[in-house]
């Protein structure tokens, strides 16, 4: 499709006006900008050491500031203590339909059994599966996925959409549990966004389409500034950190 | 564009500040924002959060001063991840760039989150005139939908209405009758939104940043409502004003720290979404199209004045609006346009047109709190009196000279002060004169306009007995002895 409304050209030459400059890059460079790739690079490589010393700080601190920001964090000591909590909670709320993304965390953490027993059905939200269509997604009442990172500072997971990950997983259904190796523990926003630049430098668009920050439950202040937590997102989402050197 | 009331700002703030329901409303609410924010800056520290409003206006300040360079960046960019970037020049041609990809593409849902830029543009009555049905999905703003109205405030949009009124509305716009609970109410929009937003096939949101680097748009939400509106519909446009550029995706990591406690005294909102264009073919999901559109609509007019530059580094997160002694009482709406408080008083005579909006620079007792709350440093007392002095000196957006009394006044003004002789002389007639209406220290009705319209609402001080210049002459000669 063409650029409707004014060219491209003619609008950033009226704004180049206003400004009063001359064409081109910045007079004064921004160091940031100016960076070239290979020091980006050495940068994440230095984090990422740094973060693999540090890793046992920054989980508890995910733990301890994750709760703060309402998620019911659960640290499981193996793969039979992640099942046993998704199972227990999936009992507790009587769920039916359980939605799941297709992504490797699930070999480590294989819940679709367990959930079977219980007499929930479990559909996982990707093309490449055979089980997909056995419910509307929409009348989920349990999403589990795994995240790619998790950042201590905040509290949030993130997770990038693509093949296997759905976006709204984590989205449609009223309880949301996100399954975090520690080994995807950031301390903060500043090396996830290193992380990202990274690799939009390296791989330019297929970096990926999307990438979502989940921080707690969606919640509204909307009516007399009264915090309701729960409203278009999930209400209660649970963040199951598998705490065996993952 | 938005129909345009700030000439009627001395109407509406009468109106308002007689209103006693929004008052008591208004004085309970709106503090609890500002000791959230208080909070909030207290556990990050104050040293830090000085530092990452340091960073954040250095950022500000040289995408601006460079914005044709990192607007054809991020054109660059967006292209190459598969977008469309449109470029409107006014609100008119923003409505006619969406309203075509509407058509062409026969969309007849769009589910909205929250757009600043859009309320500029008028753009739900339109969409609603091609055919094309818009659906506010952020609680505030379709409460704000159904009641037709304005938002009141640029993050709590509907936070003058009551529970009363918004149950009310609910009874009557969506069959939800008698609901008391605020949880009730907001479950039955979820309920009633639920469908739309599975269903829509056009997804409208503004943008909180643009990336240009990465050609990304960054959203911060709370609902969810957001992360629908990026994921559902086959078609995504994004809206946002030009200014809302940074360079790097590093950069954001400042903003994040600032914009959710500046605006609600959160850490952190519970959804940051950014969009890189359309799904790519491996996604499982994702909007087909992505298309952003950049709007100028005046902005550049702010660009261009070297004092009004800086209104541009605003992140919307009304702070600003939250501590001003005059939004406390006169709300929202009494501002006429779409951008309330201390920085609409700024931006919108710029945009819609100075003489049409001359109260609005006025609207301020330049107390400074608003510069002192604002998580970018924004210096808007300056930028208010710069149009103060626009307005009675002639601009370029205000073809008025100063009035002849204003001249009158202000030459007489320089007379009487640059004369101790004829100081002391006027402040004897005005002992005098004052004499049969002043009561202690103040004067609380004086007779005959210009005077009695002062004291209808408020009281005048008296000249004091002594005037500073006598208590500093019998000081001295106190200290001499």
């Amino acid at each position: 499709m063409e650029s409707l409304g004014t060219p491209p050209g003619e609008f950033i030459a009226s704004v180049r006006e206003a400004l009063g400059r001359k064409a081109g890059p910045p007079e004064r460079p921004y160091d940031r900008m100016e960076e070239e790739r290979a020091s980006v690079e050495e940068r994440a490589r230095t984090m990422q050491e740094g973060l693999a010393v540090n890793r046992r700080v920054n989980v508890d601190e995910l733990a301890r500031v994750a709760a703060l920001r309402g998620w019911v964090v659960h640290r499981a000591s193996g793969v039979e203590d992640a099942v046993g909590y998704v199972y227990q909670l999936a009992e507790k709320m009587e769920a039916r339909r359980v939605v799941r993304s297709l992504e490797g965390v699930f070999d480590d953490v294989p819940l679709d059994d367990a959930l079977s027993s219980l007499g929930a059905s479990v559909q996982v939200m990707a093309r490449e599966d055979e089980s997909a269509g056995s419910f509307n997604p929409t009348d989920a009442d349990l999403g589990v996925t795994g995240v790619d990172y998790a950042i201590a500072e905040t509290g949030s997971v993130v997770i990038l959409p693509r093949r296997g990950v759905s976006r709204v997983t984590s989205l449609l259904p009223p309880v949301h549990v996100a399954l975090v190796k520690p080994s995807q523990t950031l301390e903060s926003l500043d090396d996830l966004y290193l992380l990202r630049r990274v690799a939009y430098l390296r791989d330019g668009v297929d970096a990926g389409s999307y990438m979502n920050f989940i921080t707690g439950p969606s919640r509204t202040a909307d009516i007399e500034m009264t915090l309701v937590v729960g409203a278009h997102g999930p209400r209660e989402v649970h963040m199951v950190i598998l705490d065996w050197g993952l | 564009m938005a129909e345009v009331k700030t000439q009627e700002f001395r109407r509406a703030s009468a109106t308002a500040l007689a209103n006693v329901k929004l008052q008591s409303y208004l004085g309970r609410s709106i503090g609890s924002f500002d000791g959230a924010r208080a909070e909030a800056i207290e556990e990050i520290s104050p040293q830090r959060w000085e530092e990452l409003r340091l960073q954040a206006r250095v950022i500000k300040r040289h995408t601006l001063d460079n914005l044709d360079y990192y607007l054809g960046l991020l054109r660059e960019r967006v292209m190459a991840n598969g977008g469309h970037v449109h470029f409107a020049k006014d609100a008119e041609e923003a409505r006619a760039i969406v309203g075509r990809i509407a058509q062409t593409r026969g969309l007849k849902l769009a589910i909205k989150s929250k757009s600043m830029v859009s309320e500029e543009m008028g753009l739900n009555p339109f969409l609603e005139s091609i055919g094309t049905e818009p659906v506010e999905t952020d609680l505030g703003e379709y409460i704000i939908q159904l009641a037709e109205e304005t938002p009141f405030h640029i993050i709590a949009p509907a936070m003058h209405k009551t529970r009363e009124e918004v149950s009310e509305l609910f009874g009557e716009k969506i069959g939800r009758p008698g609901l008391e609970e605020i949880e009730a109410m907001a479950g039955a929009a979820r309920e009633a939104l639920r469908e739309k937003l599975v269903s829509a096939d056009m997804g409208i949101t503004g943008a909180n940043f643009l990336v240009a680097e990465t050609g990304t748009v960054t959203l911060i939400t709370n609902e969810g409502n957001g992360r629908f509106c990026t994921s559902v519909p086959r078609v995504l446009v994004s809206i946002t004003g030009m200014e809302k550029v940074v360079p790097s995706m590093e950069d954001l990591a400042t903003f994040i720290r600032l914009l959710p406690r500046a605006a609600t005294g959160q850490r952190i909102s519970s959804y940051v979404t950014h969009v890189y264009g359309p799904k790519r073919d491996e996604d499982e999901d994702g909007p087909e199209e992505y298309h952003l559109v950049i709007v100028d609509n005046g902005r550049s007019r702010l660009l261009a004045d070297p004092d009004l530059r800086e209104s541009l580094y605003c992140i919307r997160c009304g702070a600003c609006l939250n501590t001003c002694p005059v939004y406390r009482k006169v709300g929202g709406h009494s501002y006429g346009w779409v951008y309330p408080g201390p920085i609409g008083a700024v931006v919108s005579p710029v945009l819609v047109g100075l003489d049409r909006s001359k109260d609005l620079p006025n609207a301020s007792s330049l107390c400074g709190a608003c510069r002192d709350v604002c998580p970018i440093k924004i210096n808007i007392p300056h930028m208010l009196l710069k149009l103060r002095s626009q307005l009675s000196e002639g601009s370029p957006t205000s073809t008025k000279k100063a009035s002849f009394v204003d001249r009158v006044m202000a030459r007489g003004y320089r007379r009487l002060m640059s004369s101790p002789r004829l100081l002391g002389m006027v402040r004897t007639l005005g002992l005098l004169a004052q004499w049969p209406f002043s009561r202690g220290k103040f004067i609380r009705r004086m007779p005959l306009p210009p005077f009695s319209r002062w004291t209808r609402t408020r009281d005048m001080p008296s000249l004091a007995p002594k005037s500073f210049r006598q208590i500093w002459s019998e000081r001295l000669e106190g200290e001499e002895r």
